[in-house]
């Protein structure tokens, strides 16, 4: 099978939600030698930028696209093993994304994860329900560029200035952006709470980290 | 000069008839208003009145006394159903509502289909109908408002989310079967609150939105399970009124289906537009909760003007509150309604 018709099957099972599909042109990418690198990167991501389009056009929604990542992963199980590494350790964007303390809703934080980890950047997860404290001292500790915070709840946006206050506190407001997203949010507040960026949707918070470091 | 009371009020505006002036509600629920100045005024404070009925009804009289709201909406939450279902809840503190820590199954497969009037004895059902039935029995002129989770979000609660989104599509008959279970007991439990005295359920269903589902999957799911559940309690003679979360572009053209007697939705919606598209719905809302919450008290009352000039049918805030809300800007809110006539 050619090259590009394996990297065209990759990005076709990931836009068509196919998992066997995604882990069989990955096998046959390994079988035929096509580089892992390459493979994910033209085949596994690409179709998943193109599911993000989808999103973003209202083709697509949030089933759709968990299970296009779902098949993204599972083509990305069988190539990983198969990168080399410095490839895979290239310097990328570090960003620690979750839901701040008090809350519990994790779609929308976990649909930035998934189209900014194809989108190139490397993702630290911390989950929900999440104290200021632990963002500000996962972040410091890993070197990370970017704390990416979620709400839904109007109660709980008041956890993010603090996020924002501890980093100033030890100095690392400049070296760490703060970006902010979730249902009760805006740019207003962001401004207002002294963050870096303010996204509506998870590609907008995509395109404002492509942005930010392009 | 009011010609009606609350009740009457409330009821003729669903039952599209004549009023005086505008209802101005707080249905209870994702949506409620009992904010820490209302607790710190009353003495009595969540998360105690989230388990005890005594506490919850003497807090939504408190809560209608202080804000200005005209109902009685009960609960303060959106953790009654999950709870019974069996997911893990805690209950909060006076300043952040109940949220879920665990949902107790993996995936629309593993749901544990458990006998139905079991269910209605365990958990907090007892508390809150017992609190519907002093509400009732309190022999006031404010109408007594119970509230349920949507058949999607309770499903949404009980089955791990992220998995629930795509098992709708996935294993549609896994999720179908899933979604009856909870449609039957929410309908059973919702039988509870109208048995104890509940004039008016409210549902919510913020995991039914057209931004999360899109217009396919709202169509399999939200909308038929939310209008058998409606179905039956207006069977039971009691209205409905339905709260639809979010910006719903996508899923517009369904709304009409919706056999709710008032739809409320959330501040971006535009009411005067939806109304002006479907004149037999009964519009409430949708007065921005981030103006509650942060905006001055004259930014409010002109908010509020707006809506009553848009022809909103009842006037309510848009979304869930935050408990940081003041008093100020909410008896601004309710306060605009009652003298702007």
């Amino acid at each position: 099978m050619a090259k590009e018709e394996i990297l065209k099957g990759l990005a076709d099972a990931v836009v068509d939600m196919e998992e066997d599909a995604a882990v069989a042109y990955a096998e046959r990418a390994v079988a035929e030698g096509v580089d892992a690198y390459t493979a994910i990167d033209e085949g596994l991501a690409a179709g998943m930028q193109k599911a993000g389009d989808l999103f973003e056009e209202e083709e697509y929604f949030i089933p759709e696209l968990l299970l296009c990542s779902d098949a993204m992963n599972a083509g990305m199980d069988v190539l990983k093993p198969h990168l080399v590494v410095d490839e895979a350790a290239g310097a990328k964007i570090k960003i620690v994304i979750g839901v701040i303390e008090g809350d519990t809703h994790d779609i929308g934080k976990n649909l930035v994860k998934t189209l900014v980890e194809a989108g190139g950047f490397d993702v630290i997860d911390l989950g929900r329900d999440v104290k200021p404290q632990i963002f500000a001292d996962t972040a410091i500790a890993e070197n990370a560029d970017v704390i990416a915070l979620s709400t839904l709840m109007t109660t709980t946006m008041l956890g993010m200035p603090k996020v924002v206050d501890i980093l100033r506190e030890r100095g690392k407001k400049d070296a760490i952006k703060v970006i902010v997203g979730g249902g009760p949010l805006s740019q207003s507040y962001a401004d207002k709470i002294g963050a870096d960026g303010y996204a509506p949707s998870a590609s907008e918070a995509l395109k404002l980290l492509k942005k930010m470091y392009a | 000069m009011d010609d009606l009371s609350p009740k009457e009020r409330l009821h003729r505006t669903l039952a599209k008839k004549s009023v005086d002036r505008r209802p101005v509600i707080c249905p209870g629920g994702m949506m409620n208003a009992a904010v820490v100045e209302v607790q710190e005024n009353s003495g009595r404070r969540l998360p105690a009145a989230h388990a005890n009925a005594d506490l919850m009804a003497d807090l939504a009289k408190e809560v209608s006394l202080d804000t200005g709201f005209e109902n009685y909406g009960i609960p303060f939450c959106m953790t009654v159903e999950p709870e019974v279902l069996g997911s893990e809840i805690d209950l909060g503190t006076v300043a952040c509502e109940p949220k879920i820590t665990r949902e107790i199954y993996p995936d629309a497969a593993s749901v544990v289909f458990r006998n139905e009037s079991d269910m209605l004895k365990s958990g907090r059902i007892a508390v809150v109908s017992e609190a519907v039935a002093k509400l009732a029995a309190s022999d006031s002129d404010v109408p007594v408002i119970g509230s349920v989770t949507g058949p999607v979000s309770t499903a949404a609660s009980i089955v791990d989310p992220m998995t629930f989104l795509k098992d709708l599509r996935k294993r549609p008959q896994d999720s179908h079967k899933v979604m009856d279970y909870v449609t039957n007991f929410l309908s059973a439990y919702a039988g509870a609150l109208i048995d104890s005295g509940a004039e008016i359920i409210s549902i919510s269903d913020p995991t039914a939105t057209g931004e999360i589902l899109g217009p396919k999957m709202f169509e399999t799911y939200a909308l038929p399970y939310i209008n058998r559940l409606a179905d039956y309690i207006r069977g039971r003679g009691v209205k409905v009124i339905l709260h639809i979360c979010g910006e719903m572009r996508a899923v517009r053209s369904h709304i009409p289906a919706f056999r709710a007697d008032a739809i409320s939705t959330d501040a971006m919606v535009n009411l005067k537009n939806l109304k002006a598209d479907y004149p037999d719905i009964t519009t409430m809302g949708n007065l921005s909760t981030y103006l509650l919450e942060f905006g001055e008290s004259d930014k409010v009352a002109a908010r509020t003007e707006a809506l009553l000039n848009a022809g909103i049918d009842i006037i309510a805030p848009a979304c869930g509150l935050s408990t940081a809300s003041s008093l100020k800007n909410l008896r601004a809110f309710t306060g605009t309604v009652k003298e702007k006539v």
